[in-house]
């Protein structure tokens, strides 16, 4: 094993958390039961490290073994890493008809057609997701395994997540991505976060939603917590309304965890008391970012204890509605 | 204007009225929940967010004997709502019927200013500012115990003691150097 191919694995080991480890190795299947049994466990880290190498290079193990233990750990861990989401445009006629082997072919054809020097591996996963992950080289170098990009697709959806690809190497990735799946052109769907699932569950619309309705009154199954008869609510209306209207703009239960919303400003300044920055001609450049742990989480709280005011403002309620956290207000609408 | 009035219904037989105004809605739950749990003769507790209270409840609500604004020093909004939310008082529940109740006094990111407005709105209106800690059981008890206490002499359930009496006494007071204040 060359070196690069050590720091590799040895990189990846500081990555996985013990508690996974072994799940992890096992998964992997590259080793042999009893290498696997002679791995103590409960050793420190690097003495398992060291242990680690030596059997590998034992059996021989190359980068493409390593690589793909890579690809395990992140599957199992996508919530880590910035993920954007991209939307693929305009289906061709035999695009909702591709599956998986004749989509593996055409983008290892494409992409290697591209950029000569490049490592793809193809994996797919238990949910019907397609896993890629590519390593870049150029025309002269070998692929560069310490920053591969990982790219996920569901067949037959036009939504493409992908994570730590550089600009230099984007339009080749799009390219290759767009003839494989037979769409026209592929569009950032202004969609960013760091959870994977959050952000596959809001483009797919996976949450559960909580549509209008003219009798908001709960269904008579549901079993009401017995209300103490001393207690009485007087504006318990409102506050029904409150939380249905913000359930209706976010939605219901455990919602996808987005970490941020970034509105763009690009509208002109309307102040009357400012005179100075008032009635300029160029538009007022400013940004406004909501950051929070689970931010629709917050949201939907502000909307529903009346922070914020109801009907919700469509600027909040198109991040869900419209599946994007990225937004450039103009003067004429969103 | 829909004021709310203290003396135009008929009281119950040992029966005593709270009215719970939050802005944020948590803490008047909660609080409802131990006062109905510590006084077993009935007591009334009728929860709000702001003032007005809505009309169609007029006929069925209670005659209410005491209404307690829980502020929230941690948010201007909470102050701002319960002194919107004053207006729509009859001046007749300003003896004895109103307390304030604070919590977060102690947070130092709190800044000390909206204290001091709390303490002198409660002043100017001759009405009792108390300090709870929302955060624990013991917290709730305790103010759901002291709440107890005003509202059973507000009701008149406390022989020789009137509302108004007592808020001679316990009334929130606000030393003349208090904007003078520095802590060196």
């Amino acid at each position: 094993m060359d070196d690069s191919t050590k720091r590799l694995l040895q990189r990846l080991m500081r990555r996985i958390p013990s508690q996974m480890l072994q799940t992890i190795l096992d998964k992997w299947a590259h080793l042999s039961r009893e290498d696997l049994h002679s791995l103590d466990f409960t050793q420190p880290k690097w003495v398992l490290t060291e242990h680690l190498l030596a059997l590998c290079e034992e059996n021989g193990l190359r980068v493409k073994h390593i690589t793909e233990l890579e690809m395990i750990y992140i599957i199992e861990n996508p919530n880590q890493g910035m993920w954007h989401g991209f939307q693929l445009l305009d289906a061709e006629e035999d695009a909702p008809s591709i599956e998986l082997t004749q989509f593996k072919e055409q983008f290892k054809a494409n992409l290697t057609e591209l950029i000569s020097h490049v490592s793809i591996k193809i994996k797919k996963h238990t949910d019907e997701a397609i896993w890629i992950r590519v390593a870049w080289g150029d025309n002269f170098t070998k692929p560069y395994h310490l920053k591969p990009t990982y790219v996920v697709h569901h067949l037959q959806t036009p939504y493409v997540f992908v994570t730590g690809v550089t600009s230099k190497h984007k339009p080749l990735l799009n390219q290759a991505l767009v003839l494989a799946t037979r769409y026209s052109s592929m569009k950032d769907a202004h969609l960013s976060g760091r959870n994977l699932t959050a952000i596959r569950d809001l483009l797919m619309r996976q949450y559960q939603q909580v549509f209008p309705t003219k009798h908001p009154k709960p269904l008579q199954e549901k079993n009401p917590v017995p209300r103490n008869p001393n207690i009485e609510k007087e504006q318990a209306e409102n506050t029904e309304n409150r939380l249905q209207m913000a359930c209706e703009a976010f939605g219901d239960g455990t919602l996808p965890q987005l970490q941020k919303a970034v509105y763009k400003l690009e509208t002109k300044f309307r102040d009357n008391s400012n005179k100075t920055l008032t009635g300029r001609e160029e538009p007022f450049r400013g940004v406004v970012e909501f950051a929070s742990t689970n931010l629709l989480e917050s949201l939907r709280h502000c909307v529903s204890s009346g922070m914020a005011s109801t009907p919700v403002t469509p600027l909040l309620s198109s991040i869900t509605q419209k599946g994007r956290n990225y937004f450039v207000i103009t003067d004429k609408g969103v | 204007m829909s004021l709310l009035k203290p003396f135009s219904k008929l009281p119950g037989l040992n029966t005593a009225n709270i009215l719970l105004v939050e802005n944020e809605e948590q803490f008047q739950q909660k609080l409802a929940d131990t006062v109905v749990l510590q006084e077993k003769t009935v007591n009334v507790n009728v929860l709000a967010r702001s003032l007005p209270l809505p009309m169609e409840n007029e006929e069925s609500r209670p005659r209410i004997d005491l209404v307690v604004f829980i502020i929230h020093l941690t948010s201007e909004l909470s102050f701002q709502s319960a002194e919107t939310s004053l207006k729509y008082l009859d001046p007749g529940y300003f003896q004895g019927k109103v307390c304030f109740l604070v919590t977060n006094a102690r947070n130092v990111s709190v800044p000390p200013e909206r204290l001091v407005s709390v303490r002198k709105l409660a002043a100017s209106l001759h009405c009792p500012l108390l300090c709870a800690e929302d955060q624990t059981t013991e917290g709730v008890t305790t103010a759901a115990h002291r709440l107890l206490a005003i509202l059973k002499v507000a009701a008149g359930l406390v022989p020789m003691a009137t509302g108004l009496y007592l808020s001679t006494l316990t009334r929130c007071t606000v030393p003349s150097d208090i904007d003078q204040q520095n802590f060196e």
